[in-house]
């Protein structure tokens, strides 16, 4: 029996110890936001933190992570509570087929939580392991600098994504 | 001008699992795959829009969104015509119906960037008939008359007042709707052109888009497949026992091509899936690897028995090639290339006695449709299709082989079935992109006039693979299989004997305004299939085209830009955009030490594509700084997504210039995974700007167009910068 934290949520499982903690999390415990892309640790897309760390799950037995902190891009934020990172996202529209960017995020959410003002040389290292076969590399650069300036400064605005709300549909002006 | 049929009832209904009236969700951006449901109270104009009773407004996308931006675009037009705001559309993946066939190919199909330019009216229409029969129906409980009522932001304005659609759609449900309603005018658009973030972006942002890969139904087994190493062998015999013994597996059975291990979990079934031993057949392809490719292509390039088969003859054809002052001549070679989509192939069947229903993401609902029809013997209305995002498409998704497998799979073991591919499975069974051999000629005056353009190629088709695939699974299921089999075979014969396949001579002679060309394609295949990649074949063609084209500018002496323009005289849009990024990335100015200008231009897909690669060279690294690009693909829906589009275009098209290559030993495709078939990352792409031509013709193709034009502008500008002239692809200093 393997016990660890996900998304701040206690959870145990205790099948094959050898699965990669990516399975484990997509089709055990069906949070479905971290993908599936290379399965040797290439690609960046299955990215989630382990303790913190941007991790690739998808090489990583979930043995090893006993005791742990998992966090997926589901714990990083919600459509209606959004990470600054997310936000910067919808903003500068970084997604194109969006399969790679939960791990475009959450790689870019360990760097930002290490080092708040990273130069283009720091934003590369980290990003590195994460492919975007789309080609959104420009803005996801561009996303993370313009999130890291707005935390920094503490001027984040709470508006700065309109997101929906369904109560109001329809009777905006 | 709407002429498509209405009858609702007709529709393939594709699940129960939307309430009747209960829409769930807000948000535009997380595109449910539950097809076309029909809504209690609802009023439905017809097969792409509905208007709830709580004033939602539900549009049916026809068109696979995989990153190229038509949820966002089709949206937009539906926003523009019905007056709502596009946030606030409910969008859905359209399930199977004829009427989400895509006008211009007759088929429910994405592909050849053409979704905006064959929608861009019919979608217009059918929103701009719903906001009519509004507007009637407002009139008509209002007791107003009709040109008093306005409508803005989901409401019918009258009076001072304000009312919500929905207070109309009962009674707009029992009118007749309005057929031919005016369109808006370019001048009144307030959608469509307009700057914003794009639709689909929230959910792709918060892990909350649902691709294929993402589907779950009860008891759900996954399934592993033991595949050939030389694709198209079969399985002699296999031992399956050991597998059979392994914590969780239910199942091991053969297949028309491998053996399918299927176990409680797809970790399970992958380890079991390493114990078994499968002895294949033979096949022709085990005979050929890379280099006797290459041989074969060079023999059958240099033998002059070999006419080939003509792409283009005009004027004179190559007959006068000796009379000009200039006559120059360059060998070029483009490998095979995968897609390597993001997402790897996958699909899901839920089975239920004789119906199943299939979730994937595709870029031809209909043919994976027809793949479930045909490989799982269903009949077609037992099969429900529930389309999702595609982590990406490129021209992979539509052939229905990922469907064929996992419905074989699910009819045979009577289990619900996912069958995710492996890294490995999706690069070892491409389509791939096909390779060619190509002896560029042409006669050049002095004046750096093209009189002569001359085009010999060696290469396999496309054509004889994808309608191998595709007679199967969109021949009407009342033709017997032996029938269906027999036409694809002969399919097959037509492209290589008597009509050149259609994207060997893409892009390969359009753009310059030479009197006399010829182009001759001759078929040499060893049996790898191939398909659509980005752009099919402009991807490889521009190469051709544009570094030879340097060629000629160089051997008479005048600079690329201006031979360029000098030979484009009849083709406006192309020059323009040309003289467009010469002016935007300074051509001629004074670089960065050790920075070059390398330019190449290319039309396709409607649209006019220049760019100009600022290149430096170290040691034998090619390292490209910056992109910039301009097009004129007609109006832009968002300007946002055409930019994209055309950077996405840009980095697939790097990856390829300076990594791309699939080779072949005994049969075997070498590569396997990214550490053998690199893509472009985050340190290594450059920056790109993209310029817009403004324009307010009909739109024209985006997803593919800013592709074609990348690899000659680099190899252009490393000639620029050592002199050496690269002819092969991958761009590879020596
Ligand atoms: S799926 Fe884990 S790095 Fe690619
Ligand atoms: S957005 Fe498609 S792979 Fe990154």
């Amino acid at each position: 029996m393997i016990t660890f934290q996900l998304n701040n949520r206690a959870v145990a499982f205790d099948l094959d110890p050898d699965t990669p903690l990516l399975w484990v999390v997509r089709d055990h415990f069906k949070l479905k936001g971290s993908k599936f892309g290379c399965g040797m640790g290439l690609c960046g897309a299955c990215t989630m933190h382990v303790n913190g760390e941007a991790l690739r799950t998808c090489t990583l037995p979930v043995s090893a992570v006993q005791g742990a902190a998992i966090t997926t891009i589901e714990g990083l934020g919600t459509p209606n509570n959004m990470h600054p990172l997310q936000q910067a996202w919808v903003e500068h529209s970084v997604p194109q087929c969006g399969y790679c960017q939960s791990g475009q995020l959450m790689s870019a959410s360990a760097l930002l939580s290490k080092n708040p003002n990273p130069s283009d040389d720091e934003i590369h290292a980290a990003m590195d392991g994460n492919i975007c076969r789309c080609g959104t590399y420009g803005k996801i650069k561009a996303a993370i600098k313009s999130s890291a300036a707005a935390m920094r400064s503490g001027a984040l605005a709470e508006s700065a994504v309109q997101s929906f709300d369904p109560a109001n549909r329809g009777v905006e002006s | 001008m709407n002429t498509r049929s209405l009858t609702r009832r007709r529709f393939l209904l594709t699940t129960g699992a939307v309430a009747s009236g209960l829409i769930v969700g807000c948000s535009t951006s997380h595109a449910k795959s539950v097809g076309y449901a029909p809504v209690v109270g609802a009023f439905e104009p017809n097969s792409f829009i509905q208007i709830t009773s709580d004033n939602q407004v539900i549009f049916y996308l026809p068109s696979s969104e995989m990153g190229q931006g038509i949820l966002d675009g089709l949206s937009t037009l539906i926003a523009e015509e019905l007056r709502v705001s596009p946030e606030l559309i409910e969008v859905r993946h359209a399930s199977l119906h004829e009427d989400y066939k895509n006008p211009e190919m007759k088929m429910q199909a994405t592909g050849g960037s053409n979704a905006t330019r064959a929608q861009f009216l019919p979608i217009r229409q059918a929103a701009a008939d719903a906001a009519a029969a509004i507007r009637n129906a407002a009139a008509q409980q209002l007791n107003q008359p009709v040109d008093k009522l306005l409508l803005a932001d989901g409401q019918v304005l009258a009076d001072g007042q304000r009312y919500a659609y929905s207070e109309f759609v009962a009674l707009a449900a029992a009118l007749p709707v309005p057929e031919n309603s005016p369109l808006r005018s370019p001048q009144q658009f307030d959608q469509i052109g307009r700057e914003r973030p794009r639709l689909d972006a929230l959910a792709k942002s918060t892990g909350t888009a649902i691709f294929g890969i993402d589907a779950e139904v009860e008891n759900l087994y996954r399934a592993v497949v033991v595949r050939a190493p030389v694709v198209g062998a079969a399985v002699q015999r296999f031992d399956g026992t050991a597998a059979l013994q392994q914590a969780g597996v239910v199942d091991v059975i053969e297949l028309r091509h491998g053996v399918a291990v299927v176990a409680d979990s797809y970790w399970r079934a992958r380890k079991a899936a390493e114990s078994i031993e499968v002895n294949w057949t033979q096949t022709e392809l085990a005979g050929w690897s890379s280099d006797s490719l290459y041989q074969e292509f060079v023999e059958t390039l240099n033998d002059a028995s070999e006419k080939g088969l003509e792409c283009c003859l005009e004027g004179e054809g190559d007959k006068l090639l000796d009379q000009a002052e200039h006559r120059v001549s360059a060998d070029y070679f483009a490998p095979y290339l995968a897609h390597a989509t993001m997402e790897p192939l996958n699909c899901t069947v839920e089975i239920d006695g004789d119906s199943c229903a299939v979730y994937v993401g595709t870029q031809s609902v209909q043919a994976s449709a027809g793949a479930a029809v045909y490989y799982g013997d269903f009949d077609a209305d037992k099969v429900k299709m529930h389309p999702a995002f595609l982590g990406g498409g490129f021209g992979r998704r539509g052939l229905g082989d990922d469907v064929a497998e996992a419905v074989e799979i699910a009819r045979k073991t009577g289990r619900n079935i996912q069958v995710v591919w492996s890294r490995e499975d999706d690069m070892r069974n491409d389509f791939y992109r096909p390779p060619a051999l190509v002896r560029m000629q042409a006669g050049v005056s002095d004046q750096g006039i093209i009189e002569t353009w001359s085009v010999r190629r060696v290469g396999p088709n496309i054509m004889d693979h994808v309608l191998d695939q595709w007679v199967d699974v969109l021949a009407p299921d009342y033709l017997n299989k032996g029938f269906v089999d027999w036409l694809s075979k002969f399919g097959y014969s037509v492209f290589k004997r008597f009509k050149a396949d259609p994207s060997a001579g893409d892009g390969i002679y359009n753009d310059y305004d030479t009197p006399n060309k010829e182009v001759r394609h001759i078929p040499r295949d060893p049996g790898l299939r191939t398909g659509f990649w980005r752009a099919v074949g402009n991807s490889s063609n521009a190469f051709f085209k544009e570094c030879f084209i340097d060629e000629l500018a160089q051997r008479a002496g005048i600079d690329e830009l201006a031979f360029r323009l000098a030979n484009l005289q009849n083709n406006p849009r192309l020059k323009n955009a040309t003289q467009l990024v010469a002016e935007k990335a300074g051509w001629g100015k004074p670089l960065a030490a050790g920075h070059f200008h390398g330019l190449a231009v290319h039309s396709s897909f409607g649209s006019a594509v220049a760019q100009i690669a600022e290149v430096s060279v170290e040691g034998d690294k090619i390292i490209v700084h910056r992109v910039t690009a301009a097009i004129d693909c007609g109006t832009v829906v968002n300007p946002g997504i055409v930019r994209d589009a055309v950077e996405g275009g840009i980095i697939y098209g790097l990856t390829a210039a300076l990594y791309g290559e699939i080779t072949l030993k005994e049969g075997v495709v070498e590569q396997s995974n990214f550490h053998n078939y690199p893509m472009l990352r985050m340190a290594e792409t450059p920056a790109v700007d993209v310029h817009i031509v403004a324009s307010q013709e009909h739109p024209e193709g985006v997803g593919e167009p800013g592709l074609p034009p990348l690899a000659p502008a680099v190899a252009n500008a490393v000639f620029k910068a050592t002199g050496q002239r690269l002819r092969h692809l991958p761009l590879r200093l020596s």
